[in-house]
């Protein structure tokens, strides 16, 4: 069983284009509340997916590639039940944690402790179990006596430790990165490398979403280059890669 | 509902520390604190008192203690709808990113209303205590009245959350349909001085019967009458109902449009 599965899965951007759609009350209520579902997408439609399919399966690495607005946040969305896709079928198999842009669920005013809290729990875990965990949390995130200070005086690298260090304590059977990786200092990104180790070897399945390359490639054994929307190309890491530089340096 | 209200449950923890957080963030950082929220409907209200029992002189009975009755539940319903209304789009960088049951949001800016109600109660005591009043056992009937408010409050919220993504302009709309509403209220004036053919103005509005309740039960001394109780559970879980249905229809397009 694979633990993601997208089969021709389409995502259509809404953003204006259903402002525009809605321009009377009654259509808004006609269509919008009672046939949502089925009002088609229109024509001029900007597609952010078109036709995904792929697997990743449990106990991979996948890394995820493409210039600015290939859709590659948009399927980390879509698998992380953010976005619900337009078309085709998604299938998720066990929990998934989601590190989505850097310290997206921080509330600035609150201390590095406190978010854990909020975080750790909007991820699933219970009270109970997040002050069990709180000192390995605290741990691995390694910040010091920053932990109780309020987030707004962090800097990018600690926002990144707090929040991968929640991430892997929630016991995600899919991890979910996007760009996160990259902030962190060198000793941070050791510490990653080997956690994100021991998560593979307990069959479990990781998604990096990056511009770095080297991370990709030091983080992954798989990777998969998007392109406007769709799969360019998916398979070993290095090939990817290196088809994915020549073309880029090709442009 | 059931589905909408068993996420909820099931997601009762981030909803406790989010209600404990919003609470404790209120005064976070000003000099009265906590005692602003007696500050706030006492200043409210000894305007109302000057204007309405000293310049226009109307003739109710312990006056203060009267207009009380209706205005800290006002305060709470118009405060959680406001803020429950901009919920969504004030949380839009966390539902963006973050996949959470988005009802939490509404309901957090709803519940932490209806808890400083609560709070802000001592105030009432005070001033009912100061008129030489006093409470009865029929104050136990508080918590009905507290489950219809947040009822016909949260429903009303979820609605106006969803619909506010996609028509921002409601969050210019709503403040002034609030002021309209409070006006149509029996809070500073009673419901029997208002002209017997326009009382089904009065009636017809969930929040006066609610009104009407706190007042039975603090000031009059008595047990609203069953058919306005009947009426107004009515329309608190029709106003639920339809909210949360609404909401849950909606739901896909919010981390799209916030």
């Amino acid at each position: 069983m694979a633990a993601i599965e997208l089969t021709d899965v389409s995502k259509a951007y809404r953003g204006q284009a259903q402002r525009v759609l809605s321009t009377t009350l009654k259509s808004f209520f006609t269509r919008d509340i009672w046939r949502r579902r089925a009002a088609a997408p229109p024509a001029a439609q900007k597609w952010a997916l078109q036709n995904v399919s792929l697997r990743i399966e449990r106990g991979s690495t996948v890394g995820i590639i493409g210039a600015n607005g290939a859709g590659k946040s948009t399927l980390l969305k879509l698998i992380s039940r953010i976005l619900q896709p337009d078309a085709g079928r998604l299938v998720v198999n066990g929990h998934v944690a989601a590190l989505i842009e850097l310290g997206a669920g921080f509330h600035p005013e609150l201390t590095g402790r406190e978010n854990i809290l909020i975080n750790a729990v909007i991820m699933g875990l219970s009270r109970q179990q997040v002050s069990e965990r709180m000192p390995a949390i605290v741990a691995f995130a390694g910040i010091g006596e920053a932990i109780d200070d309020p987030v707004r005086t962090y800097s990018s690298g600690m926002y990144a430790r707090l929040g991968f260090a929640v991430a892997m304590h929630v016991d995600p059977d899919i991890l979910l990165i996007d760009e996160i990786l990259s902030v962190g200092d060198a000793a941070f990104t050791r510490k990653c490398q080997v956690a994100l180790d021991s998560f593979k070897r307990q069959n479990r399945a990781i998604v990096v979403v990056s511009h770095s390359l080297e991370t990709v490639a030091s983080f992954c054994d798989r990777a998969i280059w998007m392109e406007h929307g769709r799969v360019r190309q998916r398979g070993p890491v290095d090939a990817v890669i290196a088809a994915y530089s020549e073309a880029s340096l090709a442009a | 509902m059931r589905r909408a209200l068993s996420a909820l449950f099931r997601h009762r923890t981030l909803a406790e520390i989010l209600v404990g957080r919003e609470l404790k963030a209120r005064y976070r950082g000003t000099w009265l604190g906590f005692l602003w929220s007696f500050a706030n409907p006492l200043l409210t209200l000894s305007i109302y008192v000057l204007v309405f029992r000293v310049y226009i002189r109307i003739d109710i009975e312990h006056y203060p203690a009267f207009v009380l009755c209706g205005l800290l539940p006002w305060l709470s319903f118009s405060g959680g709808v406001a803020e429950g209304m901009g919920s969504l789009i004030n949380n839009g960088g966390i539902i963006r990113k973050v996949y959470l049951p988005t009802e939490v949001f509404p309901f957090v800016a709803v519940s932490s209303n209806i808890i400083h109600f609560l709070f802000s109660l001592p105030v009432l005591v005070g001033i009912m205590i100061a008129s030489h009043l006093h409470f009865t056992a029929h104050t136990l009937l508080l918590p009905v009245l507290l489950l219809l408010q947040f009822a016909f409050t949260y429903g009303v919220a979820l609605f106006l959350a969803s619909m506010a993504v996609q028509f921002r302009d409601l969050m210019h709309v709503v403040p002034n349909l609030l002021l309209i509403w409070f006006y149509l209220t029996p809070i500073f004036y009673a419901s029997n001085m208002v002209p017997e053919r326009l009382r089904l103005l009065v009636w017809l509005n969930p929040l006066s019967l609610l009104i009407e309740g706190y007042r039975c039960i603090f000031f009059e001394h008595r047990f609203p009458p069953g058919r306005h109780l009947a009426a107004c559970a009515v329309a608190s879980f029709f106003c639920l109902a339809v909210g949360t249905w609404v909401f849950a229809r909606r739901r896909d397009m919010y981390a799209e449009l916030v």
